[in-house]
Formats: C-alpha cells, sequence, structure tokens
C-alpha cells in the first residue's frame, strides 16, 4: 500500500521528481566519470611506469644451465611476448694509450646483445661510428674517462687476472640501460646500488668469448668511488658474479591489468608459474613489478587531483539536489497534508515521503551514472579499455554513493518540510534568521586556519625524496592541501557574508534595480531582499560552481605552460625534423612552407674538451631567435640579444656552459680548443674564443655543453651536416604538413608528442579531460542551480506573482523581474567564484609547485578561457530566465488566487 | 449614459484533459454604470471569480464580448490590458493579495511602482490610500504584523491608490470576522462612493447584496436573478 503510494507520489508529480532527479543525475554522473578518471589514470601509471621499462624481466641463467633449454620454458609462457640474451662480463680496470698517454679507468661491464636487442628495447644506440663484430661501442662515460674515440684500442683488466684487447668501434648511449647493467639481486637493488658508469657493448659471441676467459665462480671487483662529477657508485657490491648470462624477457602487456595494484598481483603470479617450472635453471628478477612499487605515491598524486578537481564538483552537485528538493517543497507539503487527511499517520507520511526520495534519488543516480560512464568512455575510453573489469566495482560503489548522499542530503530537507506544514509553509513570512556558519562566524575562522595551516607547513605540500631505488621522486603531503580546502570555503562564505549584508542594509537594491531593469527590477530587489536566505544559497552554489572552474582553470593553463616550456627546451622549438640520412642547411629552405613560420638548421655533435665529452650546440645566430623563444635568464651576465650577437659578429666566439666555465676557469676572451669530428668521424681541432656563459639553451642536456656559430664549425670541420631542422609552427596541423613536405627521409616531432613523452609519472595523469569534465558540470550546475532558485522562488510564491499579474504587472515586467533575481545572484555568485577560484588556483599551485620542472614564475591565467566560462554562465543564466518567464506566464492566475 | 461595463453573450468554459469541458461563465449579459454598485451573489464554484477575472481583463471570453471603460478587453493585447488594470481599475481579493516580502507601504504602492510612477511622487498618493483607509500610522509595519482586517484595508488602499474608475471585489470578507467583514464593506462603500468608480463585488453573503444597488445571483455560470 504504502508503496503504491510512493510510485504515486514520483509519477504525480512529475515536476518535482525530474528537479529532484537531476540534481542526483548530475552528481552520479559527476561521481561515475571522475571514478573512471580514477581508474583510468592508474592504467595510465601502469602502462607509463612499464612502457619506459626496456625489458619486463632478467631471467638470470644458474651456471651450469641450458640457455636453450631456459628459452624454451620462458617461450613456453603464455605471458612470455619475447625473450632476449644477454651478457654482462665485469671488468676491474679499461685502459688506453691515445696519443702517446695512457690512461686507466676503474670498474666497468662489457655487455653482450645481438643484433635485434637495440630495436626490441631501445637500449645502446650508436651516436657515434658503428657496432661491428669483434669490436666494442663505448658509452661516453668510458670515452671520455679515457678519452678514446673509434680506431682507438681498449685493454680490459678482467677479474681472475686474464686481460683483452678490442678495438673501439662507436660510441653507445647507456641512457635507460640502468636497470639491466646494474646488479640484480633484491639486496644490492635495496641498498640503492648504482649501475656502472663504465660501459662496452659487442656481440653476444665476442662477449661470452670475454667471459669464458673468467675462471667459474669469480667475483667482480667491487667499484671504487669514483670521482665527482663522473656520476660513479659509491655503494660496495659484494658477492656480484664476474659473468652473468641472462634471458631477458618482455611480456605481452595486452594480457596486464590496468590497476597498477592489479598488474602487480598478475605480474606475481606469472613469476611464481615460471618459476615453478624452471626451478634451479634461472632465478627470474621481475623488473615490471619493481617498477610498479613506486607508482603507490603517483596513485596518492591521482587521488588528490581527484579530491581537488573533482570530490568539490560531487559536494556542488549533492547541493543542487538538496536545491531541487526545495523546489518541490510545497508539492511534498501538499502531499503530506492530503495523506494525513486519508487517515496516513505521521509515520506513514513520512515512509511515503523518504521512499519517494529514495525512488528518485535510485533514478536520478543510474541515469547519471549512464551519462557519467558516456562520458568517461568519450574522455578516458582507450586508458579504460586497458583497465578492464577494474571499472565495474568502482562504478557501482559510486552510483549507489551517490545514491545515498542525495537520500540523506534530501532527508534533511524532508525533516523541515514535514516538521510542521502549516508554519513552514510561511517561512517566508517570518523574519529570516541568520545562518548557523554565520552567527558563529564560520567563516573567519577557517580563513585563519587557512592561514595557519599554511604557515605551520611552510607553504608547500610536495617535497622531492628518494625512493627505494635511489631514483628521486615526490611526495605529497595531504595535509598541505588543508588550507586550500579551508581557503575556498572560508573565502567563499566570508564573500557571501559581505554580499549578503550588502544586499540587506548597505545598498538600495530596489532602487539599483528599477534603474537596471524598470519597475519589475524595483519589484525583484524587494523579493531579493526577503528571500536573503534562499538568494543567498543560490549564490553560494553559484559560487562555489565559479570558484571550481576559475581554480581548475589556472591550474591546468600553468600545468599546460609548464609542459610546454619543458617541452619547447627539450624539443628546441615547436618542431624538430630530424633526417635519417645526412642532411645540410638547405633543408631549412625545403622545411620552410604551410604551417612553418620559421625555420633554422641545428647541429648537436658529440665533441671533446681536453678529455671530457660534450654536446656542441651549433647554431644560425641570425634565425634562431625567430624559431624558439630565448629568455635573458638563459644567460649569464647578458642578454639574450647580445649573446647571439656576439655568435653571429664573431664566428669563433663560444658560449660555455657555468659547469665548464668553472672547470676550466674560463672568462670571456679566452681561447678554447675543442675536438670536434668532421664529416668521417676524425676529431680535428678547432679553436674557439669564450664569448660568455649559457645556463639554459634550447635542446641543451641539464649538464655541460657549448654553443657556437653553426656557419663556422662547418667550415672549419669540413661537416656541413645538420643533426636538425628547428622550426615555429603557424598551424596546428603544421606536424603532419613539414612531415609531408620534407619527405620520408625526415622524423618530425611537435610539442605535443615531446609533452607527452616528458610528463614523467607525476605528471603523467592526464588532467585535460578531467578538466572538461569540471567545467563541464560546474557550467551545469551553475545554471541549473539558479535556474532552481528561480523556479524554486516561482513555486513558494506562485500566489504572490499571480496577484501581481492580477494588479497589472505585465509580462516585461515579470521577464524583467526575473532577470534582475538572476543578474543578482549571477552576478554576486561570479564574483565570489572568480575571486576564491582565483585564490584557490594560486593557492593550489603554491602546494604542488614542485611538481613543475622549470617551477612557474608567474601561473598562467587563461583569461579568455575564463571569458569563455563567463560568457557560458551568462549564457545559462539568460537560458534560465527564459524557462522562469515562461513558467510565470504558464501560472493561471485565478486559480492561483484562490490557492490556500 | 455611457455604461462602465457591458457585457453581451459571454460565455466562459475550461477544459481539462480527459474531463469534459466545464462552462463556467455561460451567456451573461451585464450592463454596470458609472459610479454603481453591483454585487452577485452565489456559492462556490458557481463562477463568480471567472466573471470578475473576465471584467478585470485577466481572462478572456470564448464567447460574446466584454467591454470595460470602453474597452472591448478581447481586442486588447496584453500589456494593453495590464496598463488598464494598473491604471483604471482596483481590485480587492478575498486572501488580501499581499506581498509579504514588502511593507505596508511598499505593497500599497505597487501599483504605481509597476506604472513606472517616480519614487519621489508615490509618497503623497500612498499616503493618501492609507488615510483613506485608516492605516497611516502603519506604513512601515510588515504584513505579517497586521491583523486580518488591517491586511484586508491595506489590499483596499491599494485598489484605491491609483484612484481607479471600477473597483473590482472578490469575497473582500471572506477571510474576516463579521464585524471585520461589515468594516471592510463599508470601507470599500464610501470609498467608490468618494471616488466616483463603480463596484462589483462577488460574494456569497446576501447581506453584502443588500448594500447594492443592484444585486444578481450566479448559479452554474449563469447570471440567473437580478435582486431588488
Amino acid at each position: 500500500m504504502l508503496a503504491r503510494h510512493i510510485v504515486h507520489l514520483v509519477l504525480r508529480e512529475p515536476r518535482r521528481t525530474i528537479a529532484g532527479a537531476t540534481g542526483v543525475a548530475i552528481g552520479a554522473a559527476l561521481l561515475v566519470s571522475v571514478v573512471l578518471f580514477g581508474v583510468a589514470s592508474g592504467a595510465t601509471l601502469t602502462g607509463r611506469a612499464l612502457r619506459d621499462l626496456p625489458v619486463d624481466g632478467q631471467a638470470v641463467l644458474a651456471a651450469t644451465a641450458d640457455p636453450a633449454t631456459a628459452d624454451q620454458l620462458l617461450a613456453a609462457d603464455p605471458a612470455v611476448r619475447r625473450t632476449l640474451p644477454f651478457t654482462l662480463v665485469h671488468f676491474d680496470t679499461a685502459s688506453a694509450v691515445t696519443a702517446g698517454a695512457a690512461t686507466q679507468t676503474s670498474t666497468g661491464v662489457v655487455v653482450g646483445i645481438d643484433a635485434q636487442y637495440t630495436a626490441e628495447t631501445g637500449l645502446f644506440a650508436t651516436s657515434s661510428g658503428t657496432r661491428a663484430p669483434g669490436q666494442v661501442a663505448v658509452g661516453r662515460d668510458l670515452a671520455t674517462n679515457l678519452g678514446i674515440t673509434p680506431g682507438d684500442t681498449v685493454t680490459f683488466a678482467l677479474p681472475g687476472g686474464g686481460t683483452t684487447d678490442l678495438q673501439v668501434s662507436g660510441i653507445v648511449d647507456i641512457s635507460g640501460a640502468d636497470l639491466v647493467l646494474g646488479p640484480t639481486d633484491a639486496a644490492h637493488r635495496a641498498a640503492g646500488a648504482n649501475p656502472p658508469t663504465n660501459v662496452a657493448v659487442t656481440d653476444l659471441a665476442t662477449a661470452n668469448r670475454v667471459a669464458s676467459s673468467i675462471p667459474a665462480g669469480t667475483i667482480a671487483m667491487p667499484p671504487t668511488p669514483a670521482p665527482t662529477g663522473t656520476g660513479g657508485s659509491s655503494v660496495a657490491v659484494s658477492d656480484e658474479p664476474a659473468v652473468r648470462h641472462e634471458l631477458q624477457v618482455q611480456y605481452d602487456h595486452a594480457q596486464l591489468p590496468g590497476n597498477p595494484l592489479d598488474a602487480q598481483h598478475w605480474l606475481d603470479a606469472v613469476r611464481r608459474r615460471i618459476e615453478r617450472v624452471a626451478a634451479g635453471t634461472f632465478t627470474l628478477v621481475d623488473d615490471a613489478a619493481a617498477s610498479l612499487e613506486p607508482i603507490a605515491t603517483d596513485l596518492a598524486w591521482g587521488q588528490i587531483l581527484f579530491v581537488f578537481l573533482a570530490l568539490p564538483g560531487v559536494g556542488i552537485a549533492l547541493a543542487l539536489s538538496r536545491f531541487a528538493a526545495e523546489s518541490s517543497a510545497d508539492a511534498t507539503r501538499r502531499h503530506a497534508a492530503l495523506l494525513r487527511a486519508r487517515g496516513a499517520t505521521s509515520r506513514e507520511s513520512w515512509i511515503v515521503s523518504i521512499g519517494a526520495v529514495g525512488l528518485t534519488s535510485l533514478l536520478g543516480a543510474s541515469a547519471g551514472a549512464l551519462v557519467g560512464f558516456g562520458l568517461g568512455y568519450v574522455a578516458f575510453g582507450a586508458e579504460l579499455q586497458a583497465a578492464g573489469t577494474s571499472v565495474v566495482l568502482p562504478t557501482i560503489a559510486a552510483i549507489v554513493a551517490s545514491a545515498l548522499l542525495a537520500v540523506i542530503a534530501a532527508i534533511s530537507q524532508l525533516r523541515q518540510q514535514l516538521g510542521g506544514e502549516v508554519a513552514e509553509s510561511r517561512m517566508e513570512l517570518r523574519r529570516a534568521h541568520e545562518p548557523l556558519w554565520q552567527r558563529l562566524y564560520l567563516d573567519i575562522v577557517a580563513l585563519i586556519a587557512a592561514a595557519a595551516v599554511w604557515w605551520a607547513i611552510g607553504g608547500t605540500g610536495v617535497h622531492p625524496v628518494l625512493n627505494a631505488e635511489g631514483n628521486p621522486t615526490v611526495t605529497l603531503a595531504v595535509t598541505s592541501f588543508l588550507p586550500t580546502l579551508l581557503l575556498w570555503t572560508g573565502g567563499t562564505l566570508f564573500l557571501l557574508r559581505i554580499v549578503s549584508a550588502l544586499i540587506a542594509r548597505g545598498m538600495s537594491l530596489p532602487s539599483l534595480l528599477r534603474r537596471l531593469f524598470g519597475p519589475g527590477g524595483e519589484v525583484a530587489g524587494h523579493a531579493i531582499r526577503s528571500r536573503i536566505a534562499a538568494t543567498s544559497r543560490a549564490i553560494v552554489l553559484l559560487g562555489l560552481a565559479v570558484s571550481l572552474a576559475a581554480s581548475v582553470l589556472i591550474f591546468s593553463a600553468t600545468y599546460a605552460q609548464q609542459q610546454r616550456v619543458d617541452a619547447e627546451l627539450t624539443l628546441g622549438a615547436d618542431l624538430r625534423a630530424t633526417p635519417t640520412a645526412p642532411a645540410d642547411a638547405t633543408a631549412v629552405n625545403a622545411a620552410m612552407g604551410p604551417g612553418v613560420a620559421a625555420a633554422t638548421s641545428f647541429v648537436d655533435r658529440v665533441v671533446y674538451v681536453g678529455s671530457e665529452a660534450q654536446d656542441l650546440l651549433a647554431i644560425d645566430p641570425a634565425t634562431l631567435p625567430s624559431v624558439t623563444p630565448l629568455a635573458d635568464s638563459f644567460f649569464q651576465g647578458a642578454t639574450a640579444a647580445a649573446s647571439l650577437n656576439a655568435l653571429q659578429s664573431q664566428p669563433d666566439a663560444i658560449l660555455v656552459s657555468a659547469e665548464t666555465a668553472h672547470d676550466y676557469s674560463l672568462v670571456a676572451g679566452d681561447r678554447v680548443r675543442i675536438r670536434i669530428p668532421d664529416a668521417t668521424g676524425t676529431l680535428r681541432d678547432v679553436d674557439f674564443r669564450m664569448a660568455g656563459v649559457a645556463l639554459e639553451f634550447p635542446t641543451a642536456p641539464k649538464d655541460a655543453f657549448l654553443v657556437a656559430n653553426l656557419d663556422y664549425v662547418a667550415s672549419s670541420t669540413a661537416n656541413p651536416a645538420i643533426s636538425y631542422v628547428l622550426a615555429r609552427q603557424s598551424t596546428p596541423d603544421a606536424r603532419s604538413l613539414l612531415s609531408d613536405r620534407l619527405g620520408p627521409g625526415w622524423t618530425v616531432a611537435d610539442i605535443t608528442t615531446t609533452s607527452a613523452r616528458l610528463a614523467n609519472s607525476v605528471t603523467s595523469v592526464d588532467i585535460g579531460a578531467l578538466v572538461a569534465l569540471d567545467l563541464g558540470f560546474a557550467l551545469l550546475i551553475a545554471t541549473i542551480g539558479t535556474g532552481l532558485f528561480l523556479l524554486a522562488g516561482l513555486s513558494e510564491r506562485r500566489r504572490e506573482l499571480a496577484t501581481l499579474r492580477a494588479i497589472g504587472a505585465s509580462p516585461q515586467h515579470m521577464r524583467a523581474a526575473v532577470a534582475a533575481e538572476a543578474t543578482v545572484v549571477g552576478l554576486a555568485g561570479a564574483i565570489i567564484g572568480f575571486l576564491t577560484g582565483g585564490a584557490l588556483g594560486l593557492a593550489l599551485l603554491a602546494v604542488l609547485a614542485g611538481i613543475f620542472d622549470p617551477p612557474a614564475d608567474l601561473p598562467a591565467i587563461p583569461w579568455i578561457a575564463l571569458a569563455g566560462f563567463l560568457a557560458a554562465i551568462v549564457a545559462g543564466l539568460a537560458l534560465a530566465v527564459v524557462v522562469g518567464a515562461s513558467a510565470i506566464a504558464r501560472i493561471g492566475v485565478l486559480a492561483a488566487l484562490r490557492e490556500r | 449614459m455611457t455604461p462602465l461595463i457591458e457585457c453581451r453573450s459571454v460565455s466562459r468554459r475550461f477544459t481539462t484533459p480527459g474531463a469534459a469541458p466545464v462552462l463556467a461563465v455561460s451567456n451573461v449579459d451585464l450592463i454596470v454604470g458609472p459610479g454603481e454598485f453591483v454585487a452577485i451573489e452565489g456559492p462556490s464554484g458557481s463562477g463568480k471569480t471567472t466573471l470578475l477575472g473576465l471584467l478585470a481583463g485577466i481572462d478572456r471570453p470564448d464567447e460574446g464580448t466584454v467591454s470595460v471603460l470602453g474597452h472591448d478587453v478581447a481586442r486588447l493585447t496584453e500589456p494593453e490590458r495590464c496598463a488598464l488594470r494598473r491604471r483604471r481599475i482596483g481590485i480587492v481579493f478575498q486572501s488580501f493579495g499581499l506581498l509579504a516580502a514588502l511593507s505596508v507601504f511598499d505593497n500599497v504602492a505597487l501599483p504605481l511602482t509597476l506604472d513606472g510612477v517616480d519614487p519621489v511622487d508615490r509618497p503623497l498618493r500612498v499616503r493618501a490610500a492609507l488615510d483613506e483607509v485608516g492605516l497611516s500610522a502603519r506604513e512601515t509595519s510588515r504584513i505579517d504584523e497586521l491583523s486580518g482586517g488591517e491586511r484586508q484595508r491595506v489590499g483596499v488602499a491599494r485598489a484605491l491608490v491609483n484612484d481607479p474608475r471600477l473597483l473590482l471585489a472578490d469575497e473582500p470578507t471572506g477571510s474576516l470576522d463579521e464585524a471585520n467583514g461589515a468594516a471592510v464593506l463599508d470601507l470599500l462603500v464610501d470609498a467608490s462612493r468618494s471616488h466616483g468608480a463603480t463596484l462589483v463585488l462577488v460574494t456569497h453573503d446576501p447581506a453584502s447584496v443588500a448594500r447594492a444597488d443592484r444585486g444578481y445571483r450566479m448559479r452554474d455560470g449563469r447570471l440567473t436573478t437580478e435582486v431588488a
């Protein structure tokens, strides 16, 4: 019987049902889409952590193991995609005789890999020279330490007393190879043992031949601490075998769950399965699982983003559902009165009302979940596919949570509505009391608390720390976000206090609105004053929605700005075209055309200052400034223009890094002799004159580098080859246009791809889609909230509005009145929202300053986006006014006048 | 003498989906001259208020013509009918029709406010109207501070503030006790006389009809009997 009444109440009052369900639906849609964001973030983090991993596992073969058998065992597992043989031989010293001088290094390793290894893992790419069978390609540190170049011979002293001589065929890049070069056992890794810096790479056969000259069971010599600046290890590596034969494993990542924790469990299961069948053959080192461990911090970051960029939106959406309940308060009271008149007890009346609210909330939550699903899949579809079934449980939890929260919010409203039907119906006739927070000055308390907590924690929440592998990462103190939360709520309420005081006492609102909107505005001014509580709620709702949007916009704009700065510095410009075959500076002419505003040729070559290898950046000083922005802060003691002018006016001028200037005690005017490879790879001595110090430069590494005039370098070395063409784009599709123009012999990279590659694990969370969701929902909440405020006002004042019509208020008067109310709410809400949102955005940036590299000097204020959002709010309010005026026009004046 | 109100064969029906049409006003003929006091008596649902709504231009007839103050109401646009009510017609409601948000003064001033009368010019006219109903001392009071009788007197003052040619009263005593009802009726009759306004009163109270120059009974939408 009661169930029938519940269904009847829901169906009988469609306006009430739709209003209530809409608020809950928005909350549920936001919650579900944000939960999907969380799931997608997890999948992104997992994917990124494993994408940068050259191999997922290292099967370290037992001394007596047969490599072919071990390979079969591994290949038989369904999770294994590929195995790669790998031999690592430690040496005690490496020495060479160059230019009549003998040099020697400390310990290092010779690595043996097959021909496919580099293509499959991306490791040990040749940066100059070649890799030839029977010879070694050495890492840059080893080349620098020994002062060797291709063609020289290195003598490796091996553990056990043997030696072997190998000719150098090239230089290889050992970046990213720490994992495979370092010790494999957990104890060493946990101790933070660093990988060797002296590395030579050769073919498998040569490495195995070298390994065979070391007696079985020989232990590698612990490395000696390396001199400062060479990056050597200072950690004792006892009991590391001198020779290590491995089969490195790559898994089928398509089988991996998206959630990092689930992925870890999956990897553990694979490892246990393989170890079960391979007992005694090898020990499997699970690099993939180890790489997922630090992600816990990044997951926390994702959750904090969730808290600060999305949860406030969910809270506001639920406030909206309460607002919606208020808009249908009359209907609830009428139905309750009807039930009691028909003999229902107070308890039964309650049950029916709560049941109706519950059913409405469930309908709203279900509809919202569907919308949230749709939005989530549009925004994060690819990541969610990777996440697999891990989407289901959080989504169900989000639906239930939003429905429950909506019911709880509505129950408090029902208590007011049903607590005294008659008295409450005359609520607007009573003198309004100040709300509790205003009487207790909670806004002031919150602001003081924000300042106190801010002071106590030192104003930032991000701290660099070293994780177990010794790599720098960041931690976020959740308590650091407390000031921003307190600032948000306290600031909003404080500004509301001021606005309310102005409306109620400080200014002649009716008079002002009469001037702006005519007689209808004056009537609205009186109505706003009399409905100050409801007006305040609408202003708060709108203010919170706007502040959420403003803070999110400021944060995301700064986030994007810093990513772009980082990417520009790394890439060198908007676009970088790299030739796959030698090209000269005339390629710039070919690069110019549609999509490219300016282009310049650029050389990045490994050169030698003394025995130290450095990057020489040879540029065209006349055209580079038109391609990429050069800040004065990049140069020490001179402006960017002066520094480039020096390179142009004095062709043999050279800018050196601060580190080089310090190490070699260089001052402006000093002669610097540098060995630069010519077209054949032969090093030639070229003299320069020191012209200044460059602290940063496009494409330059963080440490030592040199900047010189490209024409001078080319003519001095008879080597016109350029490394790439840098270009400034003029259209969004510039990358494809340039790529088409240059043809298949060039690889073109742009800022977008570089930003994505650069994003570290912390900033790898794609906040773009979350920002879009936040903005969309903030707009929706602001519009619907104001609309509900107006409609609730119409519902409450139905008879008063009918009276106004009866005594001669025209439709124009009524439209003006609605527009005036919407303007007051909109203006006050927007002012509060933008002020608190701006402050919140700045506070959030201060808290998160540590994650930006380089740090942001100033926040990016996205004026156009903010103006666009404001315009959208205005459009939304205009829509609400049209709907409100239309509702007034539909009021049956005679019938409304007879209502009691 | 030109009649102030002239209704010819006026009918108004309401349709509700799924229900038979209701003929609220059926073929009514009514002519009222300037300064006359006409009362229409009838039970609830007889169509009195609907007829009053047609006379006020709040509603339009389905059939027939309603001419008020020389205007065929059906031919006027909505803004013109609103302006007519603001400037030439005063309406008194059974449930007072006051805006709780406004003070006594602001309630009485509403027709002037809506008509765009300069705020400087309003006090004189509002105070005159309040003086006429005996509430000069209460102009700053809130509506919820007044008794029922006082509220209705505010309603009368608001109806008089624009110096109307026509006063329409919809059961003005229906929410009041006998003494207050009689006082308000006296007030309305006296005010209409002093302003030279025509008064049309709908009521279910036969005693009120007795005070009128002419009285009618209304049953099932028809104006049936002229009471002597």
